[in-house]
């Protein structure tokens, strides 16, 4: 899942879209690229859309970046996640959670996607019994 | 994959459950008020309760329990005044608020006794509003009914209540679920259609934005790019148990093994003069096909509802295994985990909705935007539900035919 800031032009309806956010022809300029909604959570969340384009270069949405910089995150955490294959959002997942790199390697080699690994983890299972669970009546040589 | 534990969080909402907590903190709509034309007392079950929902002769609405406080005789055979619903068996009269107005063999006893004052029934807070009835079963001081814009677009309304035999969660995590509409309605009606071999445009990437009603999920198809509305705009899984996609589809736990569908749909009008439309109907909507016995699949939520009774009445989701099509209902899973917690610790809840001032025509992203043009081709049977009935759809041809003459006619005066 690739999450990019929206890159396309402003047409009369997200014009309508942006009015009804309560945003101005100033907030549209200043966020040229993103789409209201996105203006209108990061405005809501104080975000600086100098901020918001740095995240987005990392491939984070504004929803996303809004939970990173809460988590006290850097953009190289984030990136870090994403040349290990992950969406960039799954850095802030697992960081929310306590999912350390190493373990989202070990349970998305196992076929557990970071959101769904991040909560089997934080209600206490361990890989090896989430695996078994998944193949529960299963024959084991067909595993 | 969830725990057993964590899947009955998320399924259970009856009284005192956390998930039965977390919903009563919302509004839910459970009957259209065109149905109370019809009738005054409606057998209501919301959230594992039985009640009596009923109109009075002043039109106020009541919602009080299903069984009399005093020998607990069924109140939906009860009789409404001009305040209150008085009981068939002996005679007690309740009000909207639960208190005994009442009690004629008690009073011609002891005149001064009191006992009225001594007893209550149950009685839960109902709002009337865009042609449909809303009940709120939380703790007061109750939050405000949201005023959503789209209830005031130009067009046709109408609403169509199903009831769908398995738990609510499963056919909300479907409100967050884009992927699911390439296969169960794209492909699979064109299976249905005979035209096998053929393929709907797949999707290719997904995005999911929170807002404060909800969250928003776009895509990206093979057919489509960031600049169209599928990912510009996206589509609302709106807080905390309905779809929103220009139109509504709130799903109601009945019970845990029960869900009240409940859609309001609004069809586009040629023309812009201003159309009143004096009742929205409301229609129950069959799901199972009579001849066959089995689940009607010719329309779009009909086909939602075979998904959803398909993973059981309540989806066990300790045998699933969730993939990257599954991302918002992981999101849907975890935020309202979050929400259950927040309740708990005596907070509102995502989507509440409390200054008076914030709750005026409020707006919800809708593709298209929320005064689109009517289709060119003139009124489209309905897409969404089989079995409208044939005056409804009569209804909405009358208004298209009438709307479709003032256009005309002002396009001829110049």
């Amino acid at each position: 899942m690739a999450e990019t800031a929206t890159g396309h032009p402003r047409t009369a309806r997200e014009a309508a879209e942006a009015q009804a956010y309560g945003l101005t022809s100033g907030d549209l300029r200043a966020w040229a690229s993103f789409a209201p909604i996105e203006i209108y959570w990061a405005l809501k969340h104080h975000l600086t859309p100098a901020a918001a384009r740095r995240w987005a270069r990392e491939g984070l949405r504004v929803g996303d970046t809004v939970r990173a910089i809460a988590l006290e995150m850097t953009p190289g955490q984030v990136r870090l996640w994403a040349d290990a294959g992950f969406a960039p959002c799954d850095a802030v997942e697992a960081k929310e959670m306590g999912v350390p790199i190493e373990t989202a390697l070990a349970w998305r080699a196992a076929g557990f996607i970071v959101p769904d690994a991040a909560l089997l983890i934080h209600d206490g299972w361990t890989l090896e019994e989430a695996v078994h669970a998944r193949y529960a009546g299963i024959a084991e040589e067909d595993r | 994959m969830l725990s057993k534990e964590r899947n009955r969080l998320l399924c259970e909402t009856g009284p005192a459950t956390p998930m039965g907590e977390l919903l009563r903190r919302y509004w839910h709509p459970v009957a259209g008020a065109a149905e109370f034309s019809r009738q005054t007392v409606k057998a209501v079950r919301v959230l594992g309760e039985d009640l009596a929902l009923y109109r009075d002769k002043s039109g106020n609405y009541g919602l009080v329990d299903r069984h009399c406080p005093h020998r607990r005789a069924d109140m939906t055979y009860g009789f409404v005044e001009d305040r209150g619903l008085r009981c068939n068996y002996h005679g007690w009269l309740w009000d909207h608020t639960g208190r005994c107005l009442h009690q004629p063999f008690e009073e011609t006893r002891h005149p001064a006794g009191g006992f009225k004052d001594k007893v209550r029934i149950k009685a839960y807070q109902v709002q009337e509003k865009a042609g449909l009835v809303w009940v709120y079963l939380g703790p007061r001081p109750a939050p405000l009914l949201p005023d959503w814009d789209r209830f005031y677009s130009r067009g046709f309304k109408q609403i169509a209540i199903s009831e769908v035999p398995c738990n609510w969660f499963q056919c909300q995590e479907n409100s967050i679920d884009p992927v699911h509409f390439e296969w169960l309605h794209d492909n699979w009606s064109r299976v249905l259609r005979g035209e096998d071999g053929t393929r709907g445009p797949a999707h290719q990437r997904l995005g999911f934005d929170e807002f404060d009603y909800g969250f928003v999920y776009r895509r990206i198809r093979e057919d489509t790019t960031e600049n169209d509305e599928l990912w510009a705009t996206g589509r609302v899984c709106l807080w905390p148990n309905c779809l929103y996609v220009g139109h509504f589809e709130w799903r109601v736990p009945i019970d845990d093994e029960h869900t009240l569908s409940v859609g309001w749909f609004t069809d586009e009008l040629p023309g812009d003069k201003p159309f009143e439309q004096d009742v929205i109907p409301c229609w129950h909507a069959p799901i199972r096909d009579e001849r066959t016995g089995r689940w009607i699949d010719s329309h779009v939520m009909n086909q939602d509802y075979i998904a959803w009774v398909g993973q059981g009445v309540i989806a066990d989701r300790t045998k699933e295994h969730l993939g990257e099509s599954d991302r918002g209902v992981i999101l849907l899973r975890k935020r309202l985990l979050e929400d259950m917690a927040a309740v708990a610790a005596g907070h509102d809840p995502k989507g509440v909705i409390r200054d008076p001032g914030a709750n005026h025509s409020v707006h919800l992203p809708i593709m298209g935007g929320l005064n689109r043009p009517a289709p060119k081709d003139g009124p489209r049977p309905f897409p969404f539900l089989a079995g409208q009935p044939e005056q409804v759809r009569q209804e909405f041809e009358q208004a298209w035919r009438n709307c479709a003459a003032v256009s005309e006619e002002l396009t001829a005066g110049g």
